[in-house]
């Protein structure tokens, strides 16, 4: 034990170098820095928005537009008597993004019963994701001139009618059920909620595993590349302490990163979506869709994910073990490593984009003999209700480890360990000095 | 008549259909250094490396201090020490923090690894560069602090491939001495080298090892002797030929 833990602090001072921590720090930083932009872009979008408004009817109606987008969250800018030619100029001077135009008449013929006339105006400046929130913008501004002008026709037409009775004539509560549990919510709400619960988890799991696997690659690849491993192999420590050692300290690190990267996607995805809210507006009132649906996360919940997580990392580290054993250079890492997150990259976009369950009875015994699918499968199962599914595929992931150690273990007692190389080069001529 | 430290018998390695080393048979004994000489590809390496306990043997047994190496390889391990040709350093690590590495690794008591360690100082030499990373030494510099790292235990048995390999004469010279000063100390020494002057310096027995066999084995004064030679070198060329 006392060897195991001198090899595992010297493979942690190896592992955590200023040139390893410097890019995964600027990595996490870039993040949070991202995240911290978007929430203020995210600000900007939610406060009130001007919107420059040329109202040359200067009539009830046209009036009642100005007020029900001032209802809307918008303030409306006036033009004048900007002409429509000039409206776009008018509005990049005064740098607003959307312009109202309101032609003379418009009341005339709203009263008349014809579609009335009116032009809306945007200014794109960028294609950014951000800059789609000028969509939005639009449809609201139409959606608030459409509804007060009905609004008005409705109350002229039918006095004593509740405009919102006649526009709105159904009223639906839709009922989602989840597991054994049922709620009257709406189900776009529970797939939101979902999808803010569980999108870093796979986006975490795939960088850590790729970061992980490719820092102890390397290592073993420097051992042998310097021929620091011969003298290893000769002091008076255990094949497996050797391996342990280098699989515990790569995890620790990774473990380390993935909690940097859990602070720093944290940060990016609540700047990207303005943070988790479980609380919706039914017809019922207030309801918090995460506890009427039990789609919170226990504690033993928690725990199985993180064991599950662990495990993902641990196998991917004891294959690294293996390919790091073939490498025979640390240029020849990366190419030794596709094959890995190849296998990593396969259930972690079909676990995104489809429901692997239901895949046909071939594709998905390949993708659940993958260990990694159990990991990226853990938290929609776990919200499912389904926790002997992730308790299985734990159980796998157990017997995948335990083979791998043991094939490490067993390649690190052997000649192999030195002698078996993978360079992609062309062999050279064998010689019997190895 | 001094104990043998290392006995080799019968020792045979195969890598698939090649038979790198095709049953040698020797054993270094207290105080001695034995050298193994050859042309490349002779399988001096390959029988350092086994002995090292890295490689496995395919037939034969190897015994250190009568530990039978090929059983009970991590008893061997203990008391041996093996510095490979072209090893290399940890470059981020101090040579101070290598040594200290190393002498933990061994020791569990903390006398024992500061006097190994105090070893490793002075045989290394390199003062207050051993607080510089390894990565910045000269090939020289991490050549003994390689050399500081193998005899710093004191092992019973030292297997040195091409301890000199790469250096200058004066540090050649330095670490000759180191060498020959370890092995009076009353343990063995096993070493692989193509310089021919150092081994008729160093060594106290040759075996002259030829695809995969030992043909002849002596101290170098009698192997010159045997072959009608001036120098080991001329023994070296006779044999190789």
């Amino acid at each position: 034990m006392r060897r195991f833990l001198v090899l595992l602090k010297k493979e942690l001072r190896e592992l955590l170098t200023p040139q390893m921590l410097v890019p995964f720090l600027v990595a996490v930083l870039m993040f949070a820095f991202l995240g911290s932009i978007l929430s203020q872009e995210e600000e900007k979008t939610r406060s009130t928005q001007s919107i420059g408004v040329v109202d040359l009817d200067e009539t009830d109606t046209s009036k009642s537009i100005e007020r029900a987008l001032d209802n809307a969250g918008f303030a409306a800018v006036d033009l004048g008597g900007t002409a429509p030619e000039s409206m776009t100029e008018e509005l990049r001077a005064r740098n607003l993004s959307i312009g109202l135009y309101i032609p003379e008449g418009f009341e005339a013929q709203v009263d008349a019963g014809r579609p009335a006339d009116l032009q809306t105006y945007a200014v794109v400046r960028s294609f950014s994701l951000m800059s789609l929130g000028q969509t939005e913008m639009l449809k609201s501004v139409l959606s608030a001139v459409s509804s007060s002008i009905s609004s008005q026709l409705i109350a002229e037409g039918m006095p004593g009618t509740d405009p919102d009775a006649v526009k709105h004539p159904v009223e639906f509560t839709e009922h989602v059920a989840v597991g054994t549990m049922e709620a009257p919510v709406p189900l776009d709400a529970v797939y939101g909620l979902i999808e803010q619960q569980t999108l870093f988890i796979p986006i975490i799991l795939f960088i850590v595993i790729v970061f992980a696997s490719q820092m102890i690659a390397t290592t073993i690849a420097s051992e042998k590349e310097n021929k620091t491993l011969e003298t290893l192999l000769a002091s008076p420590i255990t094949r497996r302490s050797l391996v342990m050692a280098k699989m515990v300290a790569a995890g620790l690190v990774a473990l380390l990163s993935a909690a940097a990267y859990l602070i720093g996607l944290g940060y990016y995805f609540k700047g990207l979506t303005g943070g988790t809210d479980t609380l919706f507006e039914t017809s019922s009132g207030t309801v918090d869709v995460a506890s009427a649906l039990g789609l919170g996360l226990e504690t033993v919940d928690w725990m199985m994910l993180g064991t599950t997580l662990f495990l993902s990392i641990l196998i991917a580290l004891a294959m690294a073990v293996i390919i790091g054993g073939f490498a025979e250079s640390v240029k020849s890492v990366q190419a030794l490593i596709t094959p890995l997150i190849i296998l990593t990259l396969i259930p972690y976009f079909l676990s995104m984009l489809i429901d692997i369950e239901s895949t046909a009875p071939a594709l998905r015994a390949f993708v659940m003999a993958i260990p990694f699918t159990h990991a990226f499968t853990a938290a929609p199962n776990l919200f499912l209700g389904n926790q002997m599914r992730v308790v299985l595929g734990a159980a796998y992931q157990v017997l995948w480890l335990l083979a791998l150690v043991v094939i490490a273990a067993r390649i690190f007692s052997t000649d192999r360990i030195l002698t078996m190389k993978l360079g992609f080069r062309r062999r050279r001529h064998r010689t019997a000095n190895p | 008549m001094p104990q043998a430290v290392l006995e080799v018998r019968g020792l045979t390695k195969a890598y698939g259909q090649i038979e790198a080393l095709k049953g040698i048979d020797f054993e270094v004994a207290e105080g001695e250094v034995f050298a193994l000489i050859g042309p490349n590809g002779a399988g001096k390496t390959t029988a350092l490396r086994v002995v090292a306990t890295i490689l496995r043997a395919s037939a034969g047994s190897v015994s250190v201090e009568g530990i039978d190496a090929l059983k009970e390889p991590d008893r061997v391990r203990e008391i041996i020490s093996y510095l490979p040709e072209e090893a290399g350093t940890y470059k981020s690590m101090t040579g101070e923090t290598y040594l200290k590495f190393v002498a933990n690794l061994f020791y569990a008591d903390p006398e024992k690894r500061s006097a190994a360690l105090e070893r490793g100082r002075v045989i290394a030499g390199l003062d207050e560069r051993l607080g510089d990373k390894s990565g910045s030494y000269s090939k020289g510099m991490a050549r003994k602090l390689l050399l500081a790292r193998t005899i710093m235990t004191e092992p019973r048995l030292a297997i040195l491939d091409e301890p000199t390999s790469g250096l200058d004469v004066l540090n050649a010279l330095e670490v000759r001495d180191i060498v020959k000063r370890y092995a009076k100390g009353g343990a063995a020494v096993l070493l692989s080298s193509h310089n021919m002057l150092e081994i008729e310096y160093v060594s106290d027995r040759v075996a002259l090892i030829h695809e995969g066999r030992i043909v002849d084995t002596g101290s170098p004064a009698e192997l010159k002797l045997k072959h009608g030679a001036d120098t080991l070198e001329d023994v070296f060329a006779a044999v190789a030929s």
